[in-house]
């Protein structure tokens, strides 16, 4: 078990006025079994009163909107997280968390990939760790070739990416190879941006696997937020009126 | 009713310029097309529509239990009634709705369900229509113009007026309203059905809104009016599909939609009529369960049968379907509008082949259903009257209790090898009479 403190920043900023700013957060740690949370807060500047909410997949988030006009959104949060991912828990899993989502649909050159994978296994260890592996040899770690609206297919297709991508392409081999998967949005233990990896659900319980460093999820993970794929646990979404070019600026830091 | 027929030009005409028109999109470019009224009506008699009535109360009841289960409990699923995948890979299901409990449960209140007669007077279902089901305007239009044509032919017969279908749809949305004014939400003037939003609007007494006059404050929905002063929204009848309808939570690139309704929706501040995530309901293959969902939910044998349907995704129907793929006729779940649709008999050999492929490797996407050889209804053709295929959209609406608007629109092919009567394929429409005795 870890103790875990974290803050996360976000500044949104806009070189005119912006107005009618809609937003949605998920930029607090979820609580399961495997994490529990203290002392969290959060603020958001400028804004109406924000409402706390669950959305469909049990994530928290921050609705909100900031009506008037402004040139920055600056959000944060805080708090305290104790991590235990030792413990085994069995659960249910949800049925869709078996099929293809809309980042993680595969293609043939993934179909492909995937047989690939499945003729070198030789049936030794466990496949989802194998996949993971193979995954991380053949896939780099380039910022600024991918964007947030990248698919796995695409993002496959140039063999370079980042957390996202790799979560994705991730996602689409285990699904495809008859494993329930879904996608984590989190932070690490360290100082930087926020953290994308996946669960893969076997033998009645969720492990996560980290293919871009290629480890297996311990208590050096926050989770904010988990779904079918990115699209499903944005930490940020927002959309405004006006003729704006926007910047931001994330900073996110964990330690112990 | 001949009368009828002598005013068929000047109502044609008044149609036009009421608006009463048909767009489409055809190589991303946008056509208005007329929608041509035919004078003579279907008729259906007292008797038959008192079964009708029964029959699509029974089936939209079912389907509403359905969408209350699939977004919370999935008992359905559970018990192996409905396969997962048909559930999880609908395009129309929507996790992002799940857990929400939309105001008294309803999630079809407005339901336009597509049915035909066969020749042998039997009504078969073709389709369920849970989304944004278009169309009861035209038959309301049109009955008002041909009584004012020829008032005679509505004193003679005793036929049930339905001009009530603007105060069952005010009555829907009251029974639903968390609290405010009923609006009419519109993508806007380019959409395929302006004209149907603003008359509805217009008669129900619901406020006609564009996106943009739509706002999102503190957890609560707000109509903006030119004065400045914002009025709280109860209910939303939203006639923009649901991908488009929150930037938020759906498509993120979404500029018709109005950010952070759904937060609003799930938080039981406004309604949305119909739910969002209907989809999953009425999806061509999730058609196939439906007389096994009024079965699960009501322990009734369904009052109106399904055309026979077979599914690809089992193996013993794929079997049936592939040495029969030359009689049936095939269509894609995923697609809507008549498109889609491959009438087997149409096809070369080879091109029989390709289907089979197709159908072979994507066994999820592909119903088949037999033929039905429904009934003709006349239409005027010049001084003529000849036959033509015609189905019947019925309206159910669902509030405090589940009603069929006695009338409907009855779309024909105007062309007469078609079986496809859609308006987006060209197909004109007729008023639908229900006799009161």
């Amino acid at each position: 078990m870890k103790k875990l403190r974290f803050r996360y920043e976000m500044e949104l900023t806009f070189d005119a006025l912006v107005v009618e700013h809609h937003f949605v957060f998920r930029c607090l740690p979820l609580e399961d079994h495997g994490q529990r949370c203290y002392g969290l807060q959060y603020g958001i500047e400028p804004s109406g009163p924000v409402h706390e909410t669950t959305d469909g997949f049990g994530n928290r988030a921050c609705v909100g909107e900031a009506l008037g006009a402004h040139d920055s959104l600056r959000v944060w949060s805080q708090g305290t997280v104790f991590s235990d991912r030792s413990r085994v828990v069995r659960e249910k899993v949800q049925p869709l968390f078996r099929f293809p989502s809309p980042y993680t649909a595969a293609d043939e050159a993934l179909v492909n990939y995937l047989q690939d994978c499945r003729r070198s296994w030789q049936e030794a260890g466990d496949f989802p760790l194998y996949l993971m592996d193979c995954l991380y040899c053949d896939f780099s770690y380039v910022p600024g070739r991918t964007s947030v609206a990248t698919t796995a297919a695409q993002a496959w297709e140039g063999r370079e990416g980042v957390c996202q991508d790799y979560a994705h392409i991730f996602l689409s081999l285990c699904r495809l190879a008859g494993y329930p998967a879904r996608y984590v949005a989190g932070m690490m233990k360290g100082e930087g941006a926020t953290h994308a990896w996946a669960e893969v659900y076997e033998d009645g319980a969720w492990t996560g696997f980290d293919p871009t460093h290629n480890r297996l999820v311990d208590d050096d993970y926050i989770k904010l937020s988990h779904g079918r794929d990115f699209g499903d646990c944005t930490v940020d979404k927002g959309c405004f009126k006006g003729f704006a070019a926007q910047k931001q600026n994330i900073y996110v830091k964990v330690d112990e | 009713m001949f009368e009828l027929v002598d005013h068929t030009e000047n109502i044609n005409r008044l149609l036009a310029r009421y608006g009463v028109k048909f767009g489409i999109y055809k190589n991303q470019e946008f056509h208005e097309q007329l929608f041509p009224f035919d004078p003579l009506p279907r008729i259906i008699e007292a008797g038959e529509f008192d079964f009708l009535n029964r029959g699509l109360s029974q089936r939209v009841n079912a389907l509403n239990l359905f969408l209350a289960d699939i977004y919370q409990e999935k008992r359905i699923v559970k018990d192996g009634v409905i396969p997962e995948d048909f559930v999880y890979s609908s395009k129309g299901y929507l996790p992002q709705c799940e857990g929400i409990v939309p105001p008294a449960s309803i999630y079809s209140h407005i339901s336009g369900i597509d049915l035909v007669q066969g020749k042998d007077k039997k009504w078969y279902i073709l389709e369920d229509n849970l989304r944004i089901p278009s169309g009861a305007s035209y038959p309301m239009i049109a009955r008002e113009l041909t009584r004012r044509a020829a008032p005679a032919a509505f004193s003679r017969t005793h036929i049930v007026d339905n001009r009530n279908y603007a105060s069952m749809l005010k009555e829907t949305l009251d029974y639903v309203n968390t609290g405010g004014i009923n609006v009419v939400l519109t993508p806007g003037r380019y959409n395929a059905a302006f004209f149907e939003h603003s008359y509805l609007a217009e008669r129900s007494g619901a406020v006609l809104a564009m996106p943009q006059d739509l706002l999102v404050e503190d957890g609560r929905l707000y109509y903006r009016q030119y004065g400045g002063k914002n009025l709280q929204v109860g209910a939303v009848y939203r006639r923009l599909s649901d991908e488009y309808l929150d930037p938020l939570c759906f498509y993120p690139e979404s500029l018709i939609g109005v950010p952070g309704i759904m937060e609003v929706y799930r938080k039981g501040n406004v309604a949305i009529v119909n739910a969002p995530g209907n989809g999953v309901a009425d999806d061509k293959g999730i058609y196939y369960f439906v007389p096994h969902m009024i079965k699960y939910y009501l322990g009734q044998e369904a009052i109106l049968s399904n055309a026979p349907t077979y599914l690809a995704f089992y193996e013993k129907d794929r079997t049936f379907m592939l040495e029969h793929l030359d009689r049936l006729v095939v269509k894609d779940v995923s697609e809507a509008g008549g498109y889609g649709v491959i009438f087997g008999s149409d096809l070369t050999k080879e091109k029989l082949g390709e289907l089979a492929r197709v159908i072979r490797s994507e066994p999820r996407r592909f119903i088949a259903q037999e033929v039905i050889d429904f009934i003709d209804l006349g239409i005027v053709e010049g001084d003529h009257e000849v036959p033509r295929k015609a189905d019947l959209r019925a309206f159910v609406l669902s509030g405090k209790d589940v009603r069929v608007w006695p009338s409907g629109l009855t779309r024909f092919s105007r062309n007469p090898d078609s079986f496809v009567v859609n308006s987006s394929q060209g197909g004109g429409f007729k008023d639908t009479w229900v006799l009161s005795q």
